[in-house]
């Protein structure tokens, strides 16, 4: 569908993209965590733009993080010293884990793009307290922009940016309803794409043109699929070839528990409530990151429902070497499917490795378990 | 020689490791004991029993009356015992990453099979997990919480990245209160504020105590090393505010002045002055103690038992509860990179070092993430040489011995040069 | 019906045929650096030794890391599924397999059809492999076939505790300074083979009957390391490298084609 090939050409080559809306006049910030506020950051004229590990060789950030460090914060380093994110006028750091937490401070120390700002969320989620901290955040966070911007983020722009941005996530969560419920409708490797570049394009843009894609799938005839109906669970899922590779093998993805997925987008703002607490209701309701808190079982609970309500045939939990948010809540995930008799497998990823051929055999073979 | 010669060799070289032997290390051992004991016991005796995390606010459960149980100071003990492995591999084997905390695996599987050096701890009541450490203790508790099925209470200090906010003052203030709540709840007793005043009182005693002890290392000779400093640890972190805390530390810190006085060194022969950064490497402290000591050079002293009394400046005894907000977040992990540089600069010129070893920890992130630019920093402005052993806290798969063996002795090679 | 199964893996490549659901021959040749022209020697060569031509042969699957390389077969399936089925397919009471060859090691975890329930993979470091015993039996100036045999002797292994081989190598070269005995040393690097090996085993809740494959199996002192490791009974039968090509053949014959 040529209606997806701007995604593709998007995410093939940030910086070029990055390039293109600077000559416009943009000014972008990059943030790595699915909690920086893109609504505020957009609402004071800012570009959001999620950054990614370019995957090059780690040779510069050797010098920062050992090797016991995830390949997103290795990578996304090692792309700022080598100077390939030099379109960047500043950062935002949202509170995620121990690893951003540091990386965070050492990009403070040794990188310049001009804005910089640590975004310190709770990591609990589910008290009185701690909403309102958030909501406290979220207020300075818009005080640190105003005073970047030189002029207050108006009440008008806030309400558009979020409206925007509500459009966007309805139509991403449409997309993959229509997948889910036809498999045929759209491959693997599309669907990445736009969510990829749904995360680094204008959103402007962007909204126009996930409106089109939903008009044209709910059109579009379906062929049947008869692949095994996997979720996948996981952090930073970066390795489009993922998709492909489990197509190939006889499965399809019908939903996920990605962060850089469904756990992104879902949620609506709701809009008739002060805008600030808007966002704090929708940030802490939405599908929760491993390395905050709302209760002890919020995960299993949801992927079991998530397994349920799209008829999974397995689930695979991709997880990135390292993350240890994600690692703790393996064991206890697994066997929530396990008593409920839905088979998983478990992938361990690694930005730096193209261990495509051990990808495979494990795919494969999961795919004939199921 | 003849052998007379020799025999007084002998003698002469056991009474002075005799003399430098540390005396109150016998009492210490008791108490620990004691203290374990209790909690064993404590269901007979109607007690009840929080884990709780190293960084958290334990004064409201003395208050309580409320036995606290430190899973970090016993997986150091499973460590120290060489009973990591073991654990980890359980560990994995139940599908938690070998790349994950080894405190955290060793305990989550020790709780499983009751392994560990005591058999096992005692089962929590509650469990109370303050993030201000690392967000591995949220996780962690979280498992435990499953595990023991027993209510959680977490203590969420926000990153201090630049300084104390009032938005992280406000929130972190209002948690404490929610954590009484808690522990009233739980207990179903109230907090006696008078009582709660008493354990503030001696919990800032207790760490002035522990401030006095560390500081008597500026001396040279030094009277101790961070590897006693390591052991002698253990009661402020899991007994802070009681008085059995305060009276120990009185008599240690007693005894460090009278060995200051009369210039007993804890090495035979201080030659050379080193500061130790993260946490011990468990399994290996006897020999790597003997490794600097056969260099001549003492480890004076060390970023992370330091760690229990750098909030001081931030207690105020009159309002304990209030000020417990500010020196529960604005610990030495959970400051920015930058303001961790400078108290280590400040380390560096107090205890006036000669070298800096960093422990690359790879079960601990927010201690090792930041100890390469750290490294550089104190390169840059002391220009002391900087060694960087890699290994983990409990997990000995993850340490070389003939590596650490090379790289020490090539970095006191250097020292020694240089001096 | 004569039905084939072609393995090829990183150092051996195996053969099997099966007719009217019996085993007729196996072959073991090193596949060397081309697993093309592995797969079809391997083939050929059997095929020779058994009288069979290859229009006799009704349908091929090829399994192992080189799979895709066998453009004559007519299915590639995953070595975990072929040695399943091989296993089974040899003693249908067998629960679990062990499978440690040049470059990885598995444990597979058999339901009481045969069929994999679960499975665990160590491909991406050489602990716990062929490879691993390799490295140290050259530390050791000893022949990687008189490894298990020597291991064997010893009544004190020496601990080697790293998951690291480059770690145990260092570990090892000390102890042969230190003068421990080549036999303690040699029963040690068995030990912490299995110890690597055995932990996958125990996250696939492996249950007995376990048979070892893989060139490794061929290692006494690798078999009887990983009994006293797991506390069970490991049987090695008697294809133990062929049982991946065998389980191949099997699952030829299943093809609808």
């Amino acid at each position: 569908m040529k209606e997806i090939d701007p995604f593709h050409i998007a995410i093939k080559d940030p910086a070029a993209l990055a390039a293109g809306i600077r000559e416009k006049s943009g000014k972008i910030i990059g943030y790595m965590c699915s909690y920086a506020p893109e609504e505020l950051i957009h609402a004071a004229g800012f570009h959001p733009m999620r950054l990614f590990s370019s995957k090059s060789e780690i040779s510069l950030a050797e010098n920062h993080l050992q090797a016991y460090c995830c390949s997103l914060v290795r990578g996304v380093l090692e792309d700022s010293l080598a100077g390939r994110l030099d379109y960047l006028d500043g950062t935002v750091f949202p509170h995620t884990c121990d690893s951003i937490q540091r990386l965070s401070d050492i990009w403070r120390l040794n990188t310049n793009y001009g804005f910089f700002a640590d975004v310190v969320m709770p990591a609990k989620l589910n008290t009185a307290s701690a909403r309102a901290y958030m909501t406290d955040v979220l207020k300075k966070f818009k005080t640190d922009l105003e005073k970047a911007i030189g002029h207050p983020i108006t009440p008008a722009d806030l309400e558009a940016s979020i409206c925007l941005f509500n459009r966007i996530r309805k139509n991403l969560t449409r997309i993959y309803e229509l997948k889910s419920q036809s498999p045929g409708i759209i491959k693997g490797i599309d669907l990445f794409a736009i969510v990829k570049g749904a995360m680094i394009m204008d959103r402007k843009e962007l909204a126009q043109r996930l409106e089109t894609i939903v008009l044209l799938l709910e059109k579009k005839d379906p062929p049947p699929s008869s692949a095994k109906r996997i979720i996948l669970s996981g952090s930073i899922c970066d390795m489009v070839d993922i998709y492909s590779l489990i197509e190939v093998s006889g499965g399809t993805v019908v939903a996920d528990d990605l962060c850089t997925g469904n756990r992104w987008f879902e949620g609506l703002i709701p809009v008739d409530i002060d805008p600030l607490e808007a966002l704090t209701a929708r940030y802490a309701d939405r599908a929760i990151c491993p390395a905050k808190h709302s209760g002890n079982t919020v995960r299993g609970e949801a992927l079991l429902a998530l397994a349920k309500t799209h008829r999974a045939d397995g689930v695979i939990f991709a997880l990135l070497k390292f993350c240890d948010p994600h690692a703790f809540d393996y064991p206890y995930m697994k066997e929530f499917l396990d008593k409920a008799a839905i088979k998983s497998l478990h992938l361990e990823l690694d930005d730096q490795q193209q261990g495509q051929g051990q990808l495979s055999t494990r795919l494969e073979t999961f795919m004939h378990m199921i | 020689m003849d052998t007379n010669q020799n025999k007084d060799t002998a003698k002469e070289k056991e009474k002075d490791k005799d003399q430098r032997k540390i005396k109150s290390a016998k009492k210490m051992r008791e108490i620990m004991t004691t203290y374990y004991l209790e909690a064993m016991t404590a269901r007979e005796n109607n007690k009840k029993i929080a884990w709780i995390t190293s960084g958290g606010p334990v004064e409201p459960l003395i208050a309580m009356d409320i036995i606290p149980i430190y899973p970090e100071n016993h997986a150091a003990m499973i460590g120290a015992s060489k009973m990591g492995e073991d654990l980890c591999v359980k560990a994995e084997e139940m599908g938690y990453s070998s790349d994950l905390c080894s405190y955290a695996r060793s305990d989550i599987s020790c709780a499983q099979v009751n392994g560990g050096p005591i058999g096992g701890l005692p089962r929590p009541d509650m469990l109370v997990c303050c993030n201000n450490i690392c967000g591995t203790v949220l996780k962690w508790y979280e498992v435990q919480a499953r595990y023991f099925n027993v209510p959680l209470f977490i203590l969420d200090t926000p990153v201090c990245h630049n300084g104390y906010s009032p938005e992280i003052a406000a929130y972190v203030r209002r948690q404490i209160d929610e954590y009484i709540v808690f522990l009233e709840t739980v207990t179903g007793e109230k907090l006696d504020h008078d009582k709660m005043t008493e354990v503030g009182h001696l919990a800032l005693q207790g760490q002035k105590l522990w401030q006095k002890i560390l500081k008597t290392t500026t001396h040279k000779p030094s009277p101790m090393s961070a590897f006693d400093a390591f052991f002698f640890l253990a009661l402020i972190v899991t007994l802070r505010g009681t008085k059995i805390a305060v009276n120990f530390y009185e008599e240690l810190a007693q005894e460090m002045e009278e060995r200051v006085q009369k210039g007993i060194s804890i090495i035979p022969h201080e030659r050379y002055r080193l500061l130790w950064d993260n946490l011990p490497v468990w399994y290996q402290l006897k020999w790597l103690s003997q490794k600097f000591s056969d260099h001549n050079a003492c480890l004076v002293a060390d970023t992370y038992t330091s760690a229990w009394c750098s909030a001081i400046q931030y207690i105020d005894e009159n309002k304990f509860l209030d000020s417990m907000a500010e020196a529960y977040t604005r610990i030495y992990l959970n400051i920015g990179v930058d303001e961790m540089a400078d108290q280590v600069l400040d380390m560096i010129h107090l205890y006036d070092v000669d070298g800096f070893v960093m422990h690359s920890n790879r079960s601990c992130k927010p201690y090792s993430f930041g100890q390469l630019d750290i490294m550089e920093i104190v390169r840059k402005k002391t220009g002391i040489p900087v060694l960087m052993l890699e290994a983990d806290m409990v997990d000995p798969r993850n340490f070389s011995l003939s590596q650490a063996d090379t790289r020490i002795d090539a970095f006191m090679e250097i020292i020694k040069q240089k001096k | 019906m004569i039905f084939a199964g072609i393995d090829i893996g990183s150092i051996t490549a195996k053969s099997a045929l099966i007719q009217n659901g019996k085993l007729i021959g196996t072959l073991v040749i090193p596949t060397g650096y081309n697993p093309v022209t592995a797969g079809e020697k391997v083939f050929s060569d059997l095929l020779a030794q058994t009288n069979i031509t290859p229009q006799d042969v009704t349908a091929i699957v090829a399994t192992g890391y080189g799979r895709n390389s066998v453009a004559f077969a007519d299915k590639a399936m995953t070595e975990i599924i072929c040695h399943g089925v091989g296993a089974h397919f040899l003693n249908p009471k067998i629960r679990g397999i062990i499978d440690v060859g040049g470059q990885d090691s598995k444990a597979i975890a058999l339901d009481k059809a045969g069929q994999v329930e679960n499975f665990a993979m160590n491909d991406k470091c050489a602990a716990g492999t062929g490879r691993f015993l390799e490295v140290m039996a050259k530390a050791l100036e000893v022949e990687l076939n008189d490894l298990g045999r020597i291991s064997l002797t010893s009544n004190a292994p020496s601990k080697i505790s790293s998951i690291c081989t480059v770690f145990a190598e260092s570990e090892v070269i000390s102890m042969i300074a230190g003068q421990q005995k080549r036999e303690d040393i040699i029963a040690g690097i068995h030990e912490s083979a299995a110890a690597r090996v055995g932990s996958l085993a125990t996250k696939v809740k492996i249950q007995s009957p376990v048979i070892m494959t893989g060139g490794v199996a061929k290692n006494q002192g690798m078999v009887k390391a990983l009994k006293n490791r797991l506390g069970i009974e490991i049987l090695v039968g008697d294809f133990p490298q062929e049982n991946g090509a065998i389980g191949a053949a099997v699952l030829a014959s299943r093809l609808s084609l």
